[in-house]
């Protein structure tokens, strides 16, 4: 059997069923302490002064660390913002570090015997605040008398990208039909499974050790240090089990404070392991989400369909922090303009500062927001022209050579065309599993454990609608992307077994797995002869973040190039042969301020859906039946974890359109637990037909792309477009809350 | 979390003369789904909780002799809610205790404890008000007994006074009825209401319609409430045309208020929409 593939059972399967796995919070260490964190649960202020006497007075106290205990108060992934603690003092510091600017703010930390006691002490810091001014509207932001959250900057706008490609007022004046629209996105909840947690601690060799939950140990290790101002290879960050992340991980949470007290105390004589496990509660208030967006778009195309100018304008609310917002909006602003040729492009798309929470990497990483404007823009248009939107896609839709919107050539491997005509194929089918419009209505069973209504009670309406997208892969806008792997191969005669140093997070995406696939398909070994060390920024090299759908892409080829070295040498009798790789993709380019004239991007995955949905118009609940996603893989290395990729893309993002409403008032987070911020059950999500195409990425490893966040981004936009087939009525904002729907239908005429 | 005593009295005397002892500064509890939430989270801060479950008959869950179902403060909504007795008598009670929550949780939330939260939102209280159930006091002075409808007196506020706990309820059978509860959430389960409906209908030869109805409308006013216009009109007249003018009654009888999760207008248009339903579906069952 090829170990590429094939469905093989993941490599911590067992563990993480049998329980034996730890996670960051199950970690015991003996003489461990507590820490807690006092966040801000302030909006928007300045902080005049803290006093911890009383704090450290009380029962079990070991420490209290404020601003003033950092070395340098400032991290951030993309740009360099973020106090660690807010506050006065530090020697040096990001710009106004003594403000808080969203109640997630952190502001100090208290380390206690147990957590009860550093609970306990919270209450006893006494800060003097001076409140500021607040704003929370992405509009408002942007006015001139508008109060700054960052004055160093001058203005609430992060960045502002612009694509111009041809001539727009031709290009309008060439149009049959012109589509005109505002749309409007909500921020979502990562909620995975397990809150921000770690365990810090001095090791024998005096270095600190963080074991967290991230997504990039190398770049966590990287902040910790500049915060400490450490070397990095007095930090070792070491990735357990992890919880899920879907990019809310990306952010620093526990990591730099964690190593901050465990170096602090250790200062003072005191070596105790730090353990703190963030509540629910902390947790929604105090990561990032995904970007909420307003948008205006305007769209024109002549008679036969094809698209004679598009023109968008976006904003993305950033929140309080840079977070990763410049690298969303820069994917944000291609996403907006769809998979399409067009002559006549222009965008405006912006990251703007509120005191909301931080807008930061969620799964599709500003696609979902960009391809809602571009899918909704372009079923509008077919709605217009009375064109079939599946037909108007293809005759404007990227083929191999096409230029984007940044006046490049896409890279080789484009199959979007191909794509829909697969999703064509499989609504036209039908069948238990196909998706066949105007059909009579067809019987799912429904789960007996529904205690609510939902939308199959008469009078239901029942609507089919379909969209699609692309997706880059990899690190964009000339980011030098990395992946380093070393192989090791042990024995005499044959190989008996292989070691494979890798830092690739397993965040639950199956990324070992596919790591040992590679490595053991490149060698000729079944899978049970490989060996992982993939968790340990001592043990190996720098293989950056597990985003960006970059990798299997990324890994796969470090570890193919490393396998495929390591044997020449065991082909030379080294023994054991030992052999490292750097992959380094072919260069990307930034966007021109003016312009975005670049090669953005390294390759592109494709996805195209069609989803059913009931809809109750008395009560305005949406439920979707089902999805069919087509996904060009390039190569499904293990077709099971691709399915299940597919299969939780699209219940998160059936989350994101129906029913997750992330409700923020005046910069506070009304929706602060999961039993008021709700994510969709079981029975609340749509039977997803998985459909795995493989026309080879010349550039993947063994031809694969990445694949994990495609279908996220295309379910949105065709949801609606479902419930406007079911009801008549487009919904131009989302979620599509039973009462969004209910008023959008009232006046409505069958 | 702040500490606190956990006591698990043996008789109704000692429970209620603990509660009397630190009055204000005690909590019974039986299952615990809420009450923990509410101390952990800091809104609620007793020194003392009481668990009933080892007092007399509170896991009683049985027909008594004249025909009334009778449950103990223990019994757990998944105990009500799977009982065949209770699906053949009561079964709007077991529709309603079946929409609590999740499953999980019903193994541990009791229908006394929902009583006694007394939440505009529980999903117990609307059935149990329309087959005109009574509930069962033991206090200082002994055992009382009074209707539902005047157990509750406002969000979170009920007549149990200093030293008081509830023992039971018990729901009277209503012949040849046929009842409803609809639940409208923003997920298929384990949300919360933003508001229901309880219907409950029978045969009455001594009305125009010739039949007799009680609505219940839950989490759209400070108490769960009775519709008694709509239910009049029923008895007046079950043609489309007086269904239509019974619906809107209810929804008259609604006042909701705006909070996160919906708007007062949606829910009262909600309270029209599911009295017409769940009257609709008696009415085919009681043949109307």
């Amino acid at each position: 059997m090829r170990a590429v593939g094939s469905s093989i059972s993941r490599v911590d399967a067992r563990d993480k069923v049998t329980g034996a796995a730890l996670y960051p919070g199950d970690i015991e260490r003996p003489g461990t302490v507590w820490m807690k964190t006092l966040f801000a649960e302030r909006v928007h202020a300045r902080i005049r002064a803290i006093d911890t006497a009383a704090a450290e007075a009380a029962p079990g106290v070991l420490g209290v660390f404020t601003a003033a205990d950092l070395p340098f108060n400032g991290f951030g992934l993309n740009v360099v913002d973020q106090p660690v603690l807010c506050g006065p003092g530090a020697p040096s510091a990001v710009p106004d570090a003594d403000r808080v600017r969203w109640p997630g703010d952190r502001v100090a930390l208290v380390v206690a015997e147990t957590e009860a006691q550093a609970a306990a002490a919270l209450p006893l810091i006494r800060i003097q605040w001076e409140d500021l001014p607040v704003v929370t509207g992405i509009e408002a932001a942007r006015q001139p008398d508008a109060p700054l959250l960052h004055p160093s900057v001058g203005s609430n706008v992060l960045l502002e990208y612009h694509v111009r490609r041809g001539d727009l007022a031709a290009g309008f004046a060439q149009a049959a039909v012109i589509v005109e629209q505002t749309y409007h996105t909500g921020a979502q909840e990562h909620a995975y499974l397990q809150p921000e947690a770690g365990v810090g601690y001095i090791d024998a060799l005096g270095r600190i050790v963080v074991e967290v939950a991230g997504q990039w140990a190398h770049k966590d290790r990287q902040q910790i240090a500049a915060a400490l101002k450490l070397p990095e290879e007095q930090v070792v960050v070491r990735y357990p089990a992890i919880g899920g992340a879907f990019g809310g991980r990306e952010d620093m949470s526990v990591q730099i404070v964690l190593a901050l007290a465990v170096w602090r105390l250790h200062q003072r004589g005191i070596d105790r392991p730090i353990k703190i496990i963030w509540s629910r509660r902390e947790s929604i208030i105090g990561h990032h989400k995904r970007h909420p967006m307003l948008a205006r778009a305007k769209w024109g195309a002549a008679a036969d369909g094809r698209l004679t100018a598009q023109q968008v304008d976006f904003s993305l609310d950033g929140g309080a922090y840079a977070s990763t917002s410049t690298k969303v909006l820069g994917n944000a602003l291609l996403a907006a303009l769809g998979p399409y040729d067009c002559a006549n492009q222009w965008v405006d798309g912006r990251a703007v500062y509120t005191n909301n929470v931080p807008g930061g990497a969620f799964r599709g990483f500003g696609g979902p927001q960009g391809h809602f404007i571009a899918e909704m823009q372009i079923n509008k248009l077919a709605e217009a022209l009375g064109m079939d939107p599946l037909e108007l896609r293809l005759r404007n839709c990227w083929q191999e050579g096409s230029i984007q919107p940044t006046r490049s050539v896409l890279p080789a491997g484009v199959t979007i065309d191909p794509v829909l005509r697969r999703l064509r194929q499989e609504m036209a089918e039908g069948g238990d599993s196909g998706i066949a419009a105007h059909r009579p209505p067809f019987t799912v069973e429904r789960s007996p454990f529904r205690t609510s209504l939902d939308a199959s009670a008469p009078p239901r309406l029942r609507g089919v609608g379909l969209a699609c997208c692309f997706k880059n892969v990899g690190f964009s806008l000339g980011f030098r992307d990395i992946c380093h792997a070393t192989v090791e191969l042990y024995g005499d005669g044959e190989i008996q077994r292989a070691v494979v140093r890798h830092a690739a997070a397993e965040v639950g995406q199956g990324a070992h797995t596919v790591i040992a696939q590679v490595a053991a398909e490149t060698l000729g070994l079944p899978v049970g002869r490989v060996e992982l060390i993939v968790q340990d920024t001592a043990e190996t090299g720098d293989s950056g973040s597990v985003s960006a759908s970059r990798m299997t892409f990324m890994a796969g080829n470090a570890v193919k190039g490393a396998a495929e070295a390591a044997l020449a040498r065991w082909q030379d009798e080294e023994r054991p042969a030992i052999a490292h790789f750097e992959y380094v993709p072919r260069r990307t380019t930034p966007y021109d301020h003016d312009t975005a004239e670049s090669d953005p991007n390294i390759t592109y995955g494709y996805c195209a859906q069609a989803a059913e949905v009931e809809v109750d118009p008395d009560t305005g609940h949406v439920h979707v039946l089902r999805v069919v996603s087509v996904n060009d893989v390039g190569a499904a290395i293990n077709p099971q974890q691709v399915e299940g990729q597919i299969e939780g893309a699209v219940a998160q993002s059936v989350g994101w359109t129906t029913h997750e409403n992330f409700v923020q008032q005046d910069g506070r987070v009304l929706t602060d637990q999961l039993s008021t911020y709700l994510i969709p059950t079981v029975v609340d999500v749509a039977l997803v037909k998985p459909v795995i195409l493989e026309y080879p990425d010349p550039q993947g490893p063994l031809g694969a792309r990445g694949m994990a966040e495609m279908p996220f981004i295309p379910t949105a936009a065709a949801i609606v477009a479902a419930v406007h087939d079911a009801t008549g009525v487009w919904f131009d904002e989302i979620p599509l809350t039973p009462e969004r729907v209910w008023r959008g239908l009232q006046g409505r005429t069958d | 979390m702040q500490p606190f005593d956990y006591i698990k009295p043996q008789t109704l005397e000692e429970a209620s003369a603990l509660l009397l002892q630190h009055n204000g500064q005690a909590r019974p509890f039986a299952g615990c789904t809420d009450l923990l939430i509410r101390i952990e989270r800091g809104f609620v801060h007793p020194q003392v909780v009481v668990d009933v479950k080892d007092l007399p008959g509170v896991h009683d869950l049985l027909v008594v002799r004249n025909g009334d179902l009778r449950i103990g403060a223990a019994v757990t909504m998944n105990q009500v809610a799977l009982n065949p007795t209770v699906q053949s008598g009561w079964p709007l009670l077991a529709e309603g205790c079946g929409s609590v929550a999740s499953y999980q949780l019903r193994n541990r939330a009791t229908v006394g404890g929902n009583l006694c939260n007394a939440s505009p939102a529980a999903d117990s209280a609307p059935a149990l008000i329309c087959y005109g159930a009574s509930v069962h006091i033991f206090g200082p002075d002994g055992p009382r007994t009074l209707p539902l409808e005047a157990f509750f007196l406002g969000p979170g506020r009920t007549a149990l006074q200093a030293g008081e706990l509830l023992t039971a309820i018990t729901v009277p059978f209503v012949r040849g009825s046929a009842g409803h509860f609809l639940k409208l959430g923003r997920t298929t389960i384990g949300d919360i209401s933003l508001m229901n409906v309880a219907v409950l209908g029978w045969p009455d030869s001594d009305v125009p319609s010739g039949s007799s109805w009680r609505i219940a409308l839950g989490s759209v006013a400070p108490t769960v409430i009775r519709a008694p216009e709509a239910e009049r009109l029923l008895s007046q007249d079950t043609s489309p045309a007086g269904l239509e003018a019974a619906s809107q009654a209810a929804a008259a009888a609604a006042r909701p208020i705006d909070d996160i999760r919906a708007t007062a207008a949606y829910r009262s248009d909600m309270v029209r929409v599911l009295t017409r339903r769940g009257v609709e579906r008696v009415l085919e069952e009681i043949g109307g």
